[in-house]
């Protein structure tokens, strides 16, 4: 049986602060019942990130994003949000061939939306080539991680 | 835009659904193509660059990167190129194992291109989310299948997305007994799942249209295999020739309007790569059940309508499932991972079919193990030049139709290559001018 909670963590780690997603799943990962939460690590690809929240009622997509606020820090944005974001110019995950607003869509048009979808951005600072978060991304993915364990706890919860 | 046929322009900014960044510009002078230019734009990549200097087991892992939809193409041209310079030749069963992990890619990206980017163009639709709504039965079919593309891959390359399993030599690891055995499980529907969307595939509008004369068709050959990993190059045009003559025979050029480089034959004329040059060369290779669907649905090696080789990627679709299948069945966990590779001072060459054609490597390898000098030709450089001449054949015959369905065509025309202009600059905004 599916768990009903999906994170999916969408980035490069070989572009700095682009690897916060990863890092904020391996701090996620002591801190969650794997039989209840299932976490993914995806490049952004529509078909595949689709296919990974199969099951799920609740699904999280983390991402590193650069708005202009300070590195670090994190915010919640509706998924339904995504195709104004990719137009603010803000990387949610990037590829060619179709964005995540796509993805969206896509899995919209399949009735494949999970009941609940939230992408958690995580600010970044440097999106250099290289291995290894900036700082305050490094503690912001801290911050993030402990977020989302009080997150999905209350969203078990509520689904018995 | 005017819409006095005899003289207009045509410019597509960015062109959609293709892997990367490219427009088009379309010239059309007193009634006759004047000028067809691919513009590829997407910044240079430098790969070959960043290369020199890394040690000899780097560059499956690093050229992996090159491109999301075919890694594995990467990994297995460039582990033939530097295996070849080290004199290393790999297990039977390891070379099962790199067979499984193709498959598993070409279904990936045949199915993605199949449904996602060009399947709209012959059905209607703007988009294949569009398409989704009205089609979902089929978009769902053919995302199931590419789900298990996905598997493969992550069953023999160690994760989905730029598998991380593959060594020179070999493998880090191999898969157990059980999880092959389950893997075959879920491939015995998937051959007849794909004969399924073959046959969808085939009921499509194909526009009547053949490449330009003349054009070569260029691909693998195995003695006894649909050449995935082939051992020789062949053509229309009778070559037939080892690895280490490629350069010999093939050189690639600078374009202005392009920062992918353009592939030539030095004997002159274009030549085609990809999966209609593979089945015309290689068609009595194909697996059982692939070949009869092949023989049902009236394609011979004798297609040259490009507009046909969704169907040929769908035919492929269910070798590389049939082949899939074969393996797992027969799998037993190799006696060991890789085999032992000692470096040296040496140069080597490596050729594979990625899913939209030829990839050649040739690396040399300095005497402490380090990367002296790279040459990566991936497919959509060697396609380039016939795109554009099949396209200037294309709208000649296509001038009668105003600039929106002329767009559309082109826009179609240029998807039958599946461009991956990703690993070109290692597409499409159109522009017609008519004056």
């Amino acid at each position: 049986m599916s768990p009903p909670v999906t994170v999916i963590g969408i980035g490069n780690p070989y572009r700095r602060d682009d690897g916060a997603a990863a890092c904020v799943l391996a701090r996620l990962a002591p801190l969650v019942d794997p039989a209840q939460v299932r976490l993914v690590e995806l490049d952004g690809e529509p078909v595949r990130l689709i296919q990974s929240w199969d099951g799920s009622q609740s699904v999280w997509l983390v991402d590193a994003v650069r708005s202009g606020r300070e590195a670090g820090s994190f915010h919640e944005i509706a998924a339904d949000r995504l195709a104004d974001i990719d137009d603010r110019g803000v990387r949610l995950g990037g590829g060619h061939l179709l964005g995540l607003g796509d993805a969206v869509d896509l899995a919209r048009a399949l009735d494949l939306l999970p009941a609940a979808m939230r992408v958690l951005g995580i600010e970044g600072a440097d999106f250099a080539d290289g291995v290894g978060l900036s700082a305050p991304v490094d503690a912001g993915c801290t911050a993030a991680a402990a977020h989302l364990a009080t997150e999905i706890a209350r969203e078990l919860a509520a689904l018995g | 835009m005017t819409h006095d046929h005899r003289s207009r322009r045509f410019n597509v900014e960015a062109l959609t659904r293709v892997e990367g960044e490219g427009g088009l510009i379309v010239e059309v002078r007193d009634g006759e193509v004047a000028d067809v230019r691919l513009r590829i734009f997407e910044p240079p990549r430098f790969f070959e660059g960043f290369l020199r200097g890394r040690a000899y087991s780097e560059p499956p892992d690093i050229t992996a990167r090159i491109c999301g939809i075919c890694p594995v193409a990467y990994q297995m041209s460039s582990c033939q190129a530097i295996e070849s310079a080290l004199g290393v030749t790999i297990d039977e069963p390891l070379r099962d194992l790199r067979h499984l992990l193709y498959c598993g890619e070409w279904i990936e990206s045949h199915i993605l291109h199949i449904h996602l980017l060009h399947a709209p163009d012959f059905l209607g639709y703007p988009s294949g989310i569009a398409m989704a709504a009205d089609h979902r039965f089929e978009v769902e079919r053919g995302l199931q299948l590419k789900k298990l593309g996905n598997r493969i891959v992550e069953v023999v390359g160690g994760r989905a997305v730029h598998p991380v399993n593959v060594k020179i030599g070999g493998f880090y690891s191999t898969p157990t007994a059980v999880t092959m055995a389950a893997l075959a499980d879920e491939l015995r529907p998937a051959v007849e799942s794909a004969m399924d969307i073959a046959r969808w595939v085939a009921t499509f509008p194909y526009p009547d249209h053949e490449l330009p004369d003349g054009t070569a068709l260029v691909a693998l050959r195995h003695p006894t295999e649909y050449p995935m990993l082939g051992e020789r190059l062949v053509s229309t045009t009778g070559l037939d020739i080892a690895v280490d003559e490629y350069l010999d025979h093939f050189a690639e050029v600078h374009v202005e309007h392009s920062t992918a480089l353009h592939g030539h034959m030095l004997a002159g004329g274009d030549y085609l790569v990809g999966p209609l040059a593979r089945f015309a060369l290689n068609a009595d290779h194909l697996a059982p059940r692939a070949a009869a669907l092949a023989v049902e649905l009236g394609l011979t090696p004798a297609e040259r309508n490009p507009f046909r080789s969704i169907l040929v990627r769908a035919i492929e679709t269910v070798h590389a499932c049939e082949v899939a299948l074969d393996i797992a069945e027969r799998y037993t966990p190799p006696a060991r991972p890789a085999v032992p590779v000692q470096p040296r001072a040496s140069s080597g060459c490596g050729w594979t079919e990625a899913p939209r054609g030829l990839l050649f490597h040739r690396y040399e390898i300095d005497a402490d193990g380090l990367v002296a000098d790279v040459r990566i030709v991936p497919p959509t450089s060697q396609n380039q030049p016939v795109i554009e001449h099949d396209l200037i054949h294309l709208i000649g015959n296509s001038l009668h139709l105003d600039d929106a369905a002329l767009e559309h065509i082109c826009e179609q025309a240029v998807r039958n290559y599946d461009p991956c202009i990703s690993c070109a600059t290692h597409f499409l905004d159109l522009r017609v001018v008519r004056s």
